[in-house]
């Protein structure tokens, strides 16, 4: 796969790939993309087939500055209800133009951010404050010795092999837009490993594991109401499909109880969960 | 002064309080140092009260008031309405309207003199306006845009508006609202003005992703740089003292 400068990069990407984006009725092999009437968010630029079925082309573009509000409000959330330097984690992932994917809608006047996904090494950030209070708060909330002790590890001594997996998005992104994207993220890395300017740079994204923080859903023990098929054996209801595979690829993880979202149904409470994955 | 802040990582603090020149109100449930931060400017000279409004904590955006009343939606319940109608002062008119546009602060911007309102607000509601604030009410859009009470935010000494509007919609709104008006962003290139922040006639609260720049013309167009005691004194000066000998 050709690799040319940082912007071009992402052009090449997408008209070579035949797998994925921008998923429109031209592509072979790929189905025509259907979204169903949740159109809410993207405004004005989709065409309403008969049945209600409406067709969207999603791209994929690197970090700029001028995302700052929607990344903002797709990690509102991030670290439950702690006030921290939210704009400042934003704005490190907006500087980070070599790694990192911000999917947006074709056409959309409003430009607004549909996925945000990139990677960060915890060691080269180390002393931003939203770094620092990411840990502390990570620390806090980690209920389990034995995980603790690893925790302390990654964020210390090893924390320039750790990168931080941001990956969020809106609640309906089509899930066929899953696989390139993380393709694309770890496609970056590798490259960044190759053509970054300072020989710095480049090992700090030679990452030897990766930390993941996300949001699930874990069944109460009071509730019995079942739903067949949707919880995965051991009452956790993953948002994010992926994050079952990543959970189950991971060395260790933890959850904790989220104060944000108060979700009164059977699964009453929302837990995050912090995996660790080599 | 302006002072910014945040509440539970949202720098959106229009949505979460509503202040004016008799009193303030602030949503429940945030941290206390977002109270606090109210008390510590206006807590000896009116009551900071907390409230939600129809269950919600979004009262900045579902109500609209000036020092002489205060207009709820018709979602508030009885409970928070008689909270309110007993911690304000009395010369504040509580008053819960019917109307159909129940997001009264996206759709009336208001000071104690004059009202911004939705284009579609029904007659009734344009006189309850009228009596219960004590304003004249103008039927109003800001660049295009019908939500008012979204896109400007105004005191009785100046206002900032939506940057995208015109130099004429900007000299015909000044000359309704009698007060110097100014185009401009908050929290970082937010255009939802209201939203991010709240303003009275001698200080504001902002977001705190409001750069330098922003905060700098806030405090400029509405004249709160003025509001210390020393600059009074120093136009005094000129007209107290004839000659220096």
């Amino acid at each position: 796969m050709p690799r040319g400068p940082t912007r071009d990069k992402r052009r090449t990407y997408k008209s070579k790939d035949q797998k994925g984006f921008p998923l429109s009725s031209k592509d072979k092999g790929i189905p025509k993309h259907t979204l169903e009437g949740k159109s809410d968010l993207s405004g004005s630029s989709e065409e309403e087939g008969s049945e209600g079925v409406v067709q969207a082309d999603f791209v994929f573009f690197d970090p700029k500055p001028d995302d700052f509000h929607g990344v903002k409000i797709l990690l509102q959330t991030y670290l439950d209800d702690t006030q921290w330097d939210l704009s400042g984690f934003v704005d490190l992932i907006l500087a980070q133009t070599t790694v990192g994917t911000v999917v947006k809608m074709e056409g959309d006047d409003d430009d607004t951010p549909f996925s945000i996904v990139t990677a960060l090494n915890l060691g080269r950030y180390k002393d931003h404050k939203c770094i620092k209070e990411l840990k502390e708060f990570l620390l806090k909330v980690c209920q389990e010795k034995d995980v603790i002790r690893d925790l302390r590890l990654l964020m210390g001594e090893q924390a320039h092999d750790v990168g931080l997996l941001v990956s969020q998005r809106v609640v309906n992104l089509p899930p066929q837009l899953l696989p390139p994207l993380h393709d694309a993220l770890f496609d970056e890395v590798s490259w960044a490993t190759e053509d970054e300017p300072t020989a710095e740079l480049r090992n700090s994204f030679r990452f030897k594991c990766y930390l993941l923080v996300s949001k699930i859903y874990k069944k109460n023990n009071r509730n019995l109401i079942r739903r067949s098929g949707s919880d995965g054996g051991d009452g956790i209801v993953y948002i994010k499909p992926e994050d079952e595979n990543f959970h189950k690829l991971s060395l260790w993880s933890f959850s904790f109880p989220m104060h944000a979202q108060q979700v009164e149904t059977q699964e009453a409470s929302n837990i995050v969960v912090c995996f660790f994955w080599f | 002064m302006a002072t910014r802040l945040m509440f539970e990582n949202s720098c959106e603090v229009g949505v979460f309080s509503k202040l004016t020149n008799a009193y303030c109100l602030v949503a429940i449930g945030g941290s206390e140092s977002f109270y606090s931060t109210f008390e510590a400017e206006l807590a000896d000279v009116f009551p900071v009260v907390k409230t939600s409004i129809g269950g919600t904590r979004i009262i900045g955006r579902l109500c609209a008031g000036n020092k002489n009343g205060l207009l709820l939606p018709h979602t508030t319940t009885d409970q928070e309405l008689q909270h309110l109608r007993n911690s304000l002062p009395d010369q504040v008119v509580v008053q819960r309207i019917e109307e159909r546009l129940s997001a009264l602060g996206n759709c009336i911007a208001c000071n104690d003199h004059v009202a911004l309102t939705h284009t579609d607000l029904d007659r009734e509601t344009e006189e309850m306006i009228a009596d219960v604030l004590g304003v004249e009410v103008f039927r109003q859009t800001i660049a295009g845009n019908i939500l008012v009470g979204s896109y400007c935010s105004f005191s009785n000494r100046g206002g900032l508006v939506h940057p995208h509007t015109s130099i004429e919609d900007l000299d015909e709104l000044s000359t309704l609202l009698q007060v110097p008006l100014v185009a401009g962003t908050v929290n970082r290139g937010s255009e939802v003005i209201a939203a991010g922040l709240t303003v009275n006639d001698w200080t504001a609260f902002c977001g705190s992703d409001t750069t330098a720049t922003e905060l700098s013309v806030i405090e400029s167009v509405f004249k709160l740089r003025e509001a210390q005691p020393s600059a009074l004194v120093d136009e005094m000066r000129k007209s107290l003292i004839d000659s220096y000998v």
